[in-house]
């Protein structure tokens, strides 16, 4: 038992857990004919249930799954997986359908639908329903109410909102004004401008994978992957002091971790070059500046030229470089992830004269 | 079923409708279930059970009622009764008639009352339109409006005039009725007073009865919100505040929603939640200094004021034991919603340094006296700082001249484990604790502790014994004096326990063994003078002669014995090296601390490491050591660890309930225990040594501890500031610090000694009636220069040393006990011998006063313990006012004393003098008194200047 607790707690380690949800998505897009299976489909709710109900006898699992603010992200684990295993396996069948040039599956059934009964008299008992599940759920579960607040004594771990706690995960690799403030607005600007960077028409009122590829990629990478996989490691796996703890582990006020981060500068100048730190800044800082620059001003074109020449062409100029300036922006993190994971990299540039780190 | 599905019809409407009808159910039921939820709560529970509990509880106090009652007078009034009804019915018609013309001027005089508060109220509106019209206006144009109004003003007038009328009319005819009625009326009366106890028990029961509207329709659910019998009942205290971090606010405490009968009498014998307080005289009663309407609950208990369910109000248990039935029985859980859970009831007196802040003596609260009292023998504050307890003396005796006093070994053995020398002694063991007892640490231990002794020796000062040549002692004497002049009041010389005797008997070293530590010559040298080796002891001087002291130290030298721990490793210099060595490098870079010690004789690094270990261990904080003048105190400050949070705890490896009074507890029991399971660098572990507390003594302690609090309660649920309370606060502390208590019983607290003396009559006096008793002059010269006032006595007033700020404190804390401070006052001065006075001479010698007092000379025949002061130095000793108090009545002042009552029918009197009245016979007495001269009389105090 305590081997398959241990089992489970290696793959809750960021790195593991990080990569892990990479190859599922790559996995499910490579695969999805596989995927969307009513085998997998049931299997993997059922993997799930049984993870869930078996870890519930383990205490320290249940301490932190059975609390009454992270039963929600319970559900959300759940729900999340059904309903992009749902939408995969609608949009796989509407491709074989296009493939062997039949009408896409929600152009069959294109009969006139009533308003009343059909459409509202499922919305009453669907009503109905949730206000069922939801009183019995108050009434089971008490609201979490913890005791007056104090700032002498703040919680430790500190959490965001459930909704949030992608954002906080950020910061462990971002400082602040970058994690806190840029990255948030481009993720709400860069959702703004999708009607207009994604003109392409086909998929609207259908299931479709084939004709839509990359943004759904895209979208699974980034709402999936980046956004939700980091609430739940947010809510599930980090402990005090924000440490990371598998689901089986107990949070240990105590635990440590040996965490000695190097500047890209230090790299550079100490490691490389073996001379000290030049001490104006901007010479200091000079290959990190040149980096992030390269990154975000000639990588574009770069690709323009390169492997994204078709999308390049089919866009134009303008929604190109914008799609392209956004799409590297989130990439950003897992790129910080990796340079963290793999070379202890705190910053890429560091000037704490102007409190300006990246 | 899908063939049922009709054409434009997504789904099988017949389906639905079953899917709609079930879930209607299911909503239904989940309703009826969030209204049950809501309405199920344990507190109605409790209230429905207290019903019968009261029910039962009245039924006895009525049965008693109704056998207190006079059956006979009863009987006889009810048979009185009937015949007066009889009477009353005779005059049946003339009772009608009148009972009708009652009601015709009733219905009357409502209608013109109605009238004239119509009129009234119809003039003071136009009055009203009629001023504001007119202004700024013509007056002369607004006439006849004028005219208008100061006509409804008479008429209004006339009204009032035509309701006193008839109201007169009707009284007349009231009166007669009630005359006519009278003879049934009294008798009534005189019935309900004799059954007025049990009419209303009666009435208690009525109200306590079954009853469907009450108990079920206004308690039923969904209903329940307009008038239920089952309520949540609270209080709320203005003056008693929670702190919610940002804010404070008033305390709204429910508890007494389950605790029902918490502020009634008559339920002490039934189980929670329903039992009496304790002590309703001082907190909760109505007559009580705490009453429950201003003071609530939690200010005391803590817990969180606004739960009404068990486990939220945040209970906590006494015992191990409760806290399973607990658990069983209320689904108990360790409290972690609130940071201020529940004091263990024993521990509630912590909280009354809340209001009462910087007491050292609370009355009443006994609890918290004795835990303050350990705290300060303990020394805590000594290493820890804590507001109340700044600038006390240092714990431990001075060490300065240690090397007159005592040998190396027997320090190093005594530091090894002190409570192996002296089982009774407060002083800790430094080394050899849970943290410090492998075979490693060991050859440490000894290191430390071989340069601790080195440095103290090297240190100290030469000391001059003050008599040269000290006469030979006789032990069997010694032991007599030891025994009997009052030294055992603060020490020990037997093997009591620290508990056992006490903060105030272990006031003292204690004396085992102190032919083992030290030399004959030293303690003559201490006991005959003790200020003459420590300048600053709160020992006082006994003014033994030499003979005396002698005989005392032979006594004491005869105490000899105890185990010292043996070294437990040897060691070699290069080790004793090594380990100055690190203390070094705490402090200065490793190549400076090498360059150091190599710099330095084997001599100079065991001295010099000595220093270093007394600065790690604070040595210096309990005791006066050469070296460490400004060194600070190493302890956390505690002035607020009652309020601490949790999270500032560390439990590190130890498994112990997740809260602070546990943590205390063990820290108090074993103060390496947070070492456990770690791995620790020799001067990274903890170095708090163990005092081998007992978990009485830890219990204790803690209370002390969870009285350090935050400020949180505003200044009107402090003790009022007055030149009194200070007095009475600072006193208090005073008396304690000095162990003036030890042998006074002051304010109903301290005189253990009297328990050591066979008759209580030979037992040191009562002073709390001091304030009244003796005039400060007298009293202020006195404590500088006592004088024996019953020379039969063998306990003796030592000399103190204070000085004379603190002995203005102690007068002005009893003239604050007897609320006579600040008053300046004429002496009562006699100065005729006749009339009035003469009578007074008549009396004493008729009450034979000289029986018992010493008039010049100790009356002869009389046992010793019915012998009282001289009362020749009444003129100058005793208030005159007191003396009249305490001629009166004797044992209310002094309960228990041997003088008698002479005047036990006061103001009646046996006595034929002044006409047979007590009050001029007991003021000529006491003028009578006031005629002597010439007693015994302390030295007038005086300082010597100009010198």
């Amino acid at each position: 038992m305590d081997a398959i607790k241990e089992f489970f707690n290696f793959f809750a380690d960021p790195r593991v857990f990080f990569m892990l949800s990479l190859s599922a998505l790559v996995f499910v897009v490579w695969r999805r004919d596989l995927f969307t299976t009513l085998r997998v489909g049931y299997g993997a709710q059922l993997f799930l249930l049984l993870f869930f109900g078996l870890g519930l006898f383990d205490p320290n699992f249940r301490l932190i799954v059975a609390k009454p603010d992270n039963v929600p992200i319970v559900f959300l684990i759940f729900l999340l997986l059904f309903f992009t295993w749902y939408s995969l396996r609608q949009g796989v069948a509407n491709d074989k359908r296009i493939t062997a040039g039949q009408p896409v599956n929600e152009k069959v059934d294109e009969d006139r639908v009533w308003v009343w009964p059909d459409l509202v008299y499922i919305e009453l008992i669907c009503l109905i329903l949730c206000s069922v599940f939801l009183i019995v759920w108050s009434i089971m579960l008490k609201a979490p109410l913890e005791q007056p607040a104090n700032s002498a004594a703040t919680p430790n771990p500190s959490k965001a909102p459930w909704y949030f706690l992608g954002l906080q995960e950020m910061l462990v690799y971002f400082d602040p004004w970058l994690a806190g403030v840029v990255l948030p607005s481009l993720i709400v600007v860069g959702l703004m401008a999708i009607p207009y960077l994604d003109t392409n028409p086909k998929g609207n009122g259908y299931y479709t994978f084939k004709e839509r590829k990359a943004e759904i990629t895209i979208f699974l990478f980034g709402f999936v992957v980046l956004w939700s996989s980091l609430i739940v490691l947010g809510t599930f796996l980090r402990g005090p002091n924000w440490n990371f703890f598998g689901p089986f582990e107990y949070w240990d006020i105590h635990k440590l971790e040996a965490l000695t981060n190097v500047n890209l500068s230090e790299y550079v100048w100490l490691r490389g070059l073996g001379i000290g730190l030049p001490s104006n800044w901007f010479v200091r800082e000079l290959f990190g500046i040149a980096l992030v620059l390269v990154y975000v001003l000639a990588l574009p074109v770069i690709l323009a030229r390169s492997a994204f020449r078709r999308y390049y062409a089919k866009l134009g100029p303008p929604r190109f470089y914008v799609g392209v300036f956004l799409f590297l922006m989130m990439l950003a993190l897992p790129v910080k992830m990796l340079c963290r994971w793999l070379f202890n990299l705190k910053y890429i540039v560091a000037i704490p004269e102007f409190f300006f780190n990246i | 079923m899908a063939g049922k599905k009709a054409v434009g019809h997504a789904y099988n409407i017949d389906f639905l409708n079953v899917v709609f009808a079930a879930s209607n159910i299911f909503l239904l039921i989940s309703i009826m279930w969030m209204i049950w939820d809501d309405y199920d709560r344990e507190w109605k529970n409790y209230q429905r059970r207290f019903v019968q509990l009261e029910t039962e509880v009245t039924r006895v106090g009525l049965a008693a009622a109704m056998a207190d009652v006079d059956a006979a007078e009863l009987a006889r009034l009810q048979s009185e009764h009937v015949a007066a009804e009889l009477a009353l019915a005779a005059q049946q018609d003339q009772i009608a008639a009148l009972e009708e013309q009652e009601e015709i001027l009733g219905t009357q005089l409502t209608i013109i009352d109605q009238r004239q508060q119509f009129a009234k109220a119809t003039y003071d509106v136009d009055k009203y339109t009629f001023e504001v019209a007119r202004e700024g206006d013509d007056p002369a144009s607004y006439a006849d409006r004028e005219a208008n109004i100061s006509a409804q003003y008479d008429a209004w007038l006339e009204l009032g005039l035509e309701v006193e009328r008839v109201t007169a009319e009707r009284d007349g005819v009231r009166a007669q009725l009630a005359d006519l009625r009278r003879g049934v009326t009294d008798l009534d009366d005189q019935i309900g007073e004799l059954t007025s106890e049990t009419t209303r028990l009666e009435g208690q029961l009525d109200g306590l009865a079954p009853s469907f509207v009450e108990d079920y329709l206004l308690n039923a659910p969904l209903i329940d919100f307009m008038a239920p019998t089952l309520k949540v009942r609270q209080v709320m205290t203005p003056n008693m505040l929670d702190d919610l971090n940002f804010i404070r606010v008033p305390k709204i405490d429910r508890c007494m929603t389950c605790h029902l009968a918490i502020d009634r009498e008559g339920y002490e014998e039934y189980p929670q939640p329903f039992t009496t307080h304790p002590d309703l005289d001082v907190y909760v009663g109505g007559a009580s200094s705490h009453p429950l309407e201003t003071t609530g609950c939690t200010v005391c208990h803590e817990g969180m004021a606004q739960s009404v369910s068990f486990r939220d109000a945040s209970h906590t248990p006494s015992s191990e034991e409760q806290e399973h039935v607990w658990e069983e029985e209320y689904g108990w859980e360790e409290p972690d919603v609130w940071d201020y859970p529940m004091l263990p009831s024993g521990m509630a007196e912590a909280s009354c340094a809340k209001c009462h802040t910087e007491e050292v003596h609370v009355p009443e609260a006994d609890v918290l006296n004795l835990a303050y009292g350990l705290y300060e023998r303990a020394g805590c504050y000594a290493c820890h700082k804590t507001t109340g307890f700044e600038d006390l003396r240092r714990p431990g005796p001075s060490l300065r001249k240690v090397e007159a006093k005592l040998t190396p070994e027997w320090v190093a053995d005594w530091i090894r484990d002190p409570r192996a020398v002296k089982p009774t002694t407060w002083m800790p063991r430094i080394w050899y604790n849970s943290n410090t007892s492998s075979p490693v640490d060991a050859q440490r231990n000894e290191v430390e502790i071989d340069a601790a002794v080195a440095y103290l020796f090297a240190s100290s000062a030469d000391h001059e014994f003050a008599a040269r040549s000290v006469p030979r002692g006789d032990a069997a004497e010694g032991l007599r004096l030891v025994e009997s002049v009052g030294c055992l009041a603060c020490h020990v010389t037997g093997d009591d326990g620290r508990l056992e005797a006490g903060p105030r008997r272990t006031f003292g070293q204690a004396l085992q063994n102190i032919g083992s530590k030290t030399t004959d010559d030293w303690v003559f040298d201490w006991v005959r003078d003790p200020q003459h080796y420590s300048e600053d002891t709160y020992m006082p001087n006994l003014r033994l002669s030499d003979q005396e002291a002698a005989d005392v130290a032979a006594y004491l030298m005869t105490l000899t014995g105890g185990s010292p721990r043996a070294a437990a490793a040897t060691y070699d210099q290069a080790f004793a090296d090594s380990v100055l060595l690190d203390h070094l490098k705490a402090v200065v870079p490793t190549a400076e601390a090498e360059a150091i010690v190599a710099g330095m004789s084997a001599e100079e690094r065991t001295v010099e490491l000595g220093e270093r270990v007394i600065l790690r261990y604070g040595c210096f904080s309990c005791h006066d050591i050469a070296g460490f003048e400004g060194a600070r105190p190493i302890g956390t400050e505690l002035s607020q660890e009652g309020t601490k949070l949790i999270t500032q705890l560390d439990f590190a490896h130890v498994e112990l309930p997740h809260t602070k009074i546990a943590w205390f507890e063990n820290k108090l029991l074993d103060p390496s225990v947070y070492d456990q399971n770690r791995v620790l660098q020799p001067l990274q572990k903890l170095k708090m040594p163990n005092y081998g507390f007992s978990a009485e003594e830890a219990e204790l302690l803690v209370t002390a501890l969870m009285s350090f609090q935050r400020e949180v309660q505003p200044a009107g649920a402090l003790v009022p500031g007055s030149a009194r309370n200070d007095a009475l606060r600072i006193g208090r502390a005073l008396v304690r610090r000095r162990n003036c208590v030890a042998c006074h019983e002051i304010e109903n607290d301290g005189g253990d000694y009297r328990a050591l003396v066979d008759d209580p009559a030979l037992a040191p006096p009562l002073l709390t009636p001091e304030g009244a008793k003796v005039q400060p002059d007298w009293l202020y010269a006195f404590l500088k220069g006592p004088i024996e006032i019953r020379p039969w006595l063998d306990v003796r007033m030592p000399t103190f040393s204070l000085e004379d700020e603190h002995w203005n404190q102690v007068l002005d804390y009893f003239g604050a006990i007897s609320d006579s401070i600040g008053e300046f006052r004429a002496h009562t001065v006699v100065t005729s011998r006749g009339g009035a006075v003469a009578t007074g001479e008549e009396l004493f010698d008729l009450l034979r006063c000289q029986q018992c007092h010493v008039l010049d000379e100790i009356p002869e025949g009389q046992p010793t313990e019915n012998l009282a002061p001289d009362l020749r130095m009444t003129p100058e000793r005793l208030q005159a006012d007191w003396i009249i108090d305490w001629i009166r009545d004797p044992q209310s002042i002094q309960p228990g004393t041997r003088m008698p009552a002479f005047w036990p029918d006061y103001p009646e009197t046996f006595y034929t003098q002044f006409d047979q009245t007590a009050e001029p016979q007991i003021r000529a007495i006491r003028d009578h008194m006031l005629t002597f001269s010439g007693g015994p009389r302390p030295a007038d105090p005086v300082v010597e200047a100009g010198s």
